[in-house]
């Protein structure tokens, strides 16, 4: 029987190791401290470079897949930078892909398979082997399926390289549930987009565009790479950009700032649509060709007066005519952006459907600077591995779709639904959880609820590098080799193909998802769905239909098709029902909708409660980073945003203790006090207040918003409405 | 003409992101709890919903006069020939009088070496033909360093461009950060 | 980011003890030149503190060095324009020579060897040059600020104050150990003239003080910041609790009442001790909070 260890117990013998890297990163430092030396010049450096390799990778600070160069001194990451090449980021990185060392190296790293040794949350693990681990998981699992059914059995997964893997494993196990984080952060702007144009995500030309809105895009703090740098291009060459957001985000100290009453912003854009039509500074041409229901759009708006929307928005009806009118004449090249995480109220949908009919008005479908069409079609297709036949899923999906959202996309979910259901035990009991590099303790709506989901469940694994809250919560855990460690499945862009490759060896007893799947895939007598002997075999079999082996991606970090040509002849035939841009949706008319954009007046907070506004920060990533020193060393933890006038009612100062509290949680938390937000509104940074232990650093920092929000999901796009919680404040 | 060595910032196109705080201490070793370099937040100034906020990235100013260097009692705080304000560490006794005598808090002790520490403009990838850390990362470009003296240089370019401001100009510093606080729609080529 | 003051108790205790001593110094050097006979306590007593609270304060200097190994590199090189170099050189040579001065003042007996032979002479010599050397380290705790710039201290007047400040605290310390002496105590003509001094002292301390103040809101915003700081904020309970009524005011009465003789012989005693430990009370707060709020002044845009 193997000992048992408490979190601080497992940690005490990593700082051991943590030592030994230190030390070792010291000696390679040592030979530096000449450098600012005058005399001692070049020939220190010179010295210093025998040692030294340069080793192209891939980012995982976020989920943007910056390309990244990393330098290596005697076995030790001192540096990792931009890699010039790599689209995503232009040889840039943010400050979190900056401070990846510290994922490497924080002591907090899962170092070995754990298996619990206590009650479940009670920090008692055993360490254990690989094989036991593995076994362990995989009986669990087959236990499930056999008693059960396949059904019983939930995966979860987030966007990273190896999820394709991941759900060749679950739809090899057979169930239907798969979660993922989609619902929580852009289910509003994909449907809507979808039932619009076809396409989910349209590309935006910032390199030609001129007018741009942003509708709670706060791509200063949300940091995409490339796309904040053409932000800021945009910017600097002097295009109109306009915000609307409740909060004076970084963002919007970049812009003309529109302080907008939350869950109003349809009201604003079906206004700037009546301004359109009313002045027909629409593209009259473009909208005969390829859309379809400008009429029944004519008759709808025709209510929306700029003045009746400034009741909803609280925008001046005369700056909505404004921009209404600036917008209609930059385009086609202006853009009213799809945005992203746009889960913030139940009518969120029709917000999205509004901004993307508008961009249809204007036609800058397809033109310079506006609307790029789907991607997909322009991107290299990768070397197929190729599996047996998949079984049928059988059952009802825990998440409601399609029974409870007959119009949400099966492959986005409804997380928070699932949840409930695994709560509500309907329409059936689940019994197990894999979850893989995701935390939905802290990313679901209720925090209480989540981790009663997990008390109430069988069997609960996790694939992670590092102790989040929901591994916390698990039976076992499988530990992830770092992404600076490890390789993944190729990723193309364009007509490129990147390679993530360790550029270390691994620090612990960890191993790369891509074998962890392979190997539970092996434990549980579906190996051949995932056929592959090696990370380095799956690499050169994706590599298969291209002239380039694996030695030489290895080296360059990338491939480049050679003669590979856009393909722009499908640019407008429109995955839609009618096959045009549907102003009109065919598929809300079939449901019994109103099919054009519409008003949904959205829920107001009772006197003496705020809506809660939550949002990013570019110094973390979703609840992921907090624990990294570097990062937190920028920003300690979250606070809560208070209006000047608030702040003054409650009698609170900056930096002192608030008390929030929803309808169904509290949190404590520090105030920060700012001229920068609506006198209606709180916000606070989402991601910290995490609840493990095994988070050492983060462990108590500041709130969770997970801890407030309530689970209130569009029936349309399932979209879970975070803004939609409203909250009272008093001094702690 | 002598090199001046120097940084231009142009503050409009600063996030206030922080990557070029934590580039530097990968590429510097700074340790936990100080910075070599900084973006300063002027916090939300005015009434909502008139309100404005400004991002001021700063570092050592490589000054003209340096009064780190005038107040070193062991000759270790040192100006270079091309402009660079270093620290030897054989020389330094950690007084911490250079902290204290820097208006623009640039210094602070390092704690792993006892030395007084500060931005050395990476001299080491200067060497190598490299950009700074800080510019080499900074996703608006609002960093740039270079020879202030050379004509070719992005630096000079920029500043026969727009108009620009210094900190602190009447201490008689002569600080080689020039901040450029209008919009640059294009950084020039140079050197 | 965190705000750190470089320079925290250490260095306080180091600028309070070298005015200290070069006070005291300078008050056993001026007693003996002006009448070796009728002042003999005041040199004595003088002699015997100097070298004691000067060597403390380095001790405490070596200890707040970020790298203590390496103190050697400051008398490798003399950096003219330093104030700390200079004046690294000044207290090396002070403490020596207040060593050497307190070996000629040691009674007979506990100097074994009988060297030198003309004694007097060479205390005299020493007591010729030592003033010198007692101004530059008094006024160089004073100047290593002011050469710091920082707004606060961006002031010839301050270098001055801390020269003031340094003699009234010698004046004080002398009269403390001479008061507190079995076999050499004060005697009445040596207590009144020193008094005399020390509240002249007081009085130029607080017109210097006084001389700051306009002075500095007279000048840029950032100074003028910087002295209502020190008068309205994080420190304003102490420069005014104890510096302004414990070191100055409160000593300044109780001294004016001995001289006039108004004190009861019984509280004669506790009076020259009280007072003269209010002004080196006063004199560390007076380094304390001038180094304190002046690291804390920043130069504004």
């Amino acid at each position: 029987m193997s000992k048992v260890y408490t979190w601080d117990q497992l940690f005490n013998r990593r700082s051991f190791i943590k030592g030994s890297i230190a030390t070792l990163a010291m000696g390679v430092a040592a030979g530096k401290g000449g450098l600012t030396n005058p005399a001692s010049g070049l020939a220190v450096t010179q010295q210093e470079q025998s040692n030294v390799t340069y080793i192209p990778t891939i980012c995982e600070q976020c989920v943007w897949r910056c390309g990244v160069i990393a330098r290596v001194e005697n076995g030790v990451i001192k540096k990792l930078e931009g890699n010039p090449v790599h689209p995503n980021n232009f040889g840039k990185l943010c400050p979190r892909g900056n401070a990846g060392i510290e994922t490497v190296y924080s002591p907090d790293r899962i170092q070995f398979p754990m298996i619990r040794a206590g009650a479940r949350g009670s920090g008692l693990w055993r360490e254990a082997s690989w094989d036991e681990a593995l076994s362990y998981t995989a009986d669990q699992m087959k236990q499930i399926k056999e008693k059960y059914g396949a059904k019983a059995m939930i995966f979860n997964s987030t966007d990273n390289l190896s999820q394709p893997f991941f759900e060749v494993l679950l739809k090899a196990y057979g169930t239907p549930n798969y979660g993922t984080q989609r619902s929580l952060c852009f289910n509003a702007t994909t449907t809507g987009f979808l039932y619009t144009f076809g396409v989910p995500q349209p590309g935006t030309d910032y390199s030609n565009c001129k007018y741009m809105i942003f509708t709670g895009r706060n791509l200063a703090e949300g940091i995409s790479n490339n796309e904040t740098q053409e932000m800021i291009e945009l910017i600097a060459r002097g295009a109109k950009v306009v915000v609307l957001d409740p909060r004076f985000s970084k963002t919007a100290a970049k812009a003309e700032w529109l302080p907008i009453r939350p869950g109003t912003d349809s009201a604003f854009f079906l206004a700037m649509i009546h301004v359109i039509i009313k002045e027909k500074s629409y593209n009259e041409a473009f909208i005969l060709k390829y859309t379809q229901g400008f009429e029944a759009l004519t008759q709808e708006v025709e209510k929306y007066t700029p003045e009746w929307a400034e009741k909803q928005c609280e925008i001046p009806a005369a700056t909505i005519e404004r921009i209404a009118r600036e917008f209609a004449g930059a385009a086609p090249q202006a853009i009213a952006h799809p945005n992203w995480r746009s889960s913030n109220f139940i009518n969120s949908f029709q917000t999205e459907r509004s901004i993307a009919v508008l961009n249809a008005l204007v036609g800058n479908w397809a033109q310079p600077g506006g609307l790029i069409p789907d991607q997909e079609i322009n991107t290299v297709k990768l070397g197929e591995l190729g599996h047996p036949q998949f079984p049928t899923a059988q059952g009802m999906r825990l998440d409601g779709v399609p029974w409870q959202y007959p119009m949400v996309p099966m492959a986005y979910g409804v997380i928070q639904t699932m949840r409930d259901n695994i709560l509500a035990g309907k329409p059936y009991e689940a019994k197990g959880w894999l979850i893989s590099r995701q935390n939905p303790v802290l990313s679901i709506p209720e925090r209480q609820k989540t981790i009663n989901a997990l008390m109430k469940l069988d069997f609960v694994a996790v694939v992670d590098i590092q102790a989040n809250d929901t591994a916390y919560y698990a039976d076992v855990i499988l530990p992830e080799s770092s992404y600076l460690e490890r390789y993944d499945g190729l990723v193309p862009i364009g007509n490129k193909i990147f390679l993530r490759q360790p550029v270390i060896d691994t620090l612990y007893d960890t191993k790369s998802s891509l074998m962890i799947y392979k190997e539970l895939a092996d434990h549980l007598g579906l190996g051949d769905f995932l056929p592959y002997k090696d990370e380095t075999d799956l690499l050169q079999k994706q590599l298969r239909p291209f002239p380039i082996s694996l030695e030489e991606l290895k080296e360059k970090g990338y491939y480049e098709v050679q003669n590979f040509r856009k393909d722009h002849s499908k640019d407008f035939n429109f995955q839609t029902t009618s096959g045009k841009i549907e102003i009109s949706s065919s598929i809300m008319e079939q449901m019994g909708k109103k099919a054009v954009p519409n008003w949904v007046d959205p829920p107001r907070p009772d006197e003496d409660h705020y809506y809660l506004l939550t949002g990013k920060t570019a110094q973390h990533s979703q609840m992921f980073t907090q624990n990294n020193s570097w990062l937190l060393e920028l920003f300690p933890e979250n606070k809560l945003w208070l209006h000047t006038s608030v702040a003054a009612k409650l009698g609170v100062n900056e930096d002192e203790e608030v008390i929030v509290e929803s309808e169904v949680g509290k949190v404590r938390i520090k105030a920060h006090v700012t001229e920068g937000i609506r006198s209606d509104c709180v916000f606070m940074v989402s991601g910290f207040g995490h609840v493990s232990k095994g988070l050492r650093k983060a462990y108590g920092l500041g709130a969770s918003d997970s801890a407030l929000h309530k689970s209130l999901a569009d029936p349309i796009s399932g979209g879970s409405a975070l803004s939609e919680t409203f909250v009272t404040v008093i001094k702690a | 003409m002598e090199v001046r060595m120097g940084f231009v910032i142009i503050t409009s196109r600063c996030i206030d992101c922080d990557a070029c705080m934590v580039a530097c201490r990968a590429e510097n070793e700074v340790p936990l709890g100080n910075t070599r370099n900084w973006v300063k937040d002027s916090g939300v100034k005015g009434q909502f919903p008139e309100v404005k906020q400004m991002f001021e990235p700063g570092n050592c100013m490589h000054c003209d006069n340096p009064p780190c260097v005038r107040v070193c009692p062991t000759g270790a705080s040192q100006k270079r020939s091309d402009g660079i304000v270093i620290v030897d560490h054989e020389k330094c006794i950690g007084c911490k009088y250079c902290l204290t005598a820097c208006p623009y808090e640039a210094r602070f002790i390092n704690a792993e070496t006892g030395k007084a520490d500060k931005c050395t403009l990476c001299l080491h990838r200067l060497q190598q033909g490299l950009k700074p850390a800080c510019v080499q990362t900074c996703l608006g470009k609002a960093r740039q360093a270079g020879n202030l003296n050379d004509p070719e240089s992005v630096v000079a370019k920029l500043l026969a461009t727009y108009p620009s401001r210094q900190l602190l100009t009447e201490l008689g510093t002569g600080p080689n950060i020039y901040y450029i606080d209008v919009a640059v729609p294009e950084i020039p080529e140079g050197k | 980011m965190k705000t750190e003051i470089p320079w925290g108790l250490m260095i306080v205790i180091y600028l309070f003890t070298a005015g200290l001593s070069a006070g005291s110094m300078m008050t056993s050097n001026l007693a003996l030149l002006k009448d070796r006979e009728k002042y003999g306590r005041i040199i004595r007593w003088g002699a015997y503190v100097t070298p004691f609270p000067i060597s403390f304060g380095t001790g405490m200097l070596l200890l707040d060095l970020g790298s203590p190994f390496n103190f050697y590199r400051l008398f490798l090189t003399l950096q003219v324009r330093s104030a700390m170099s200079y004046g690294s050189w000044a207290i090396l040579l002070f403490a020596a020579l207040s060593f050497v001065n307190l070996y000629l003042w040691l009674p007979d007996r506990y100097r074994p060897i009988k060297w030198p032979a003309e004694i007097e002479k060479w205390q005299r010599i020493l007591a010729q040059l030592m003033p010198i050397l007692s101004l530059i380290v008094a006024s160089y705790t004073g100047f290593l600020l002011a050469e710091a710039m920082r707004p606060l201290w961006d002031t010839l007047l301050l270098p001055i104050l801390f020269l003031v400040s340094a003699l009234s605290t010698g004046v004080a310390a002398v009269i403390l150990t001479a008061t507190l002496s079995h076999k050499n105590r004060i005697q009445h003509h040596e207590l009144h003239v020193l008094t005399l001094v020390d509240m002249i002292l007081i009085l130029v301390e607080l017109a210097l003080f006084l001389g700051i103040i306009l002075t500095l809101f007279a000048a840029s915003e950032s100074q003028k910041l910087a002295i209502s700081s020190l008068l309205f904020g994080s420190y304003a309970w102490m420069f005014w609790l104890m510096i302004v009524v414990c070191g100055l005011l409160l000593p300044l009465g109780l001294e004016l009442l001995e001289l006039k003789g108004r004190i009861q012989l019984r509280w004669a005693l506790p009076t020259t001790l009280g007072s003269s430990l209010l002004v080196l009370l006063g004199g560390f707060f007076v380094r304390y909070v001038i180094t304190y709020a002046g690291q804390l002044s920043r130069w504004i845009n």
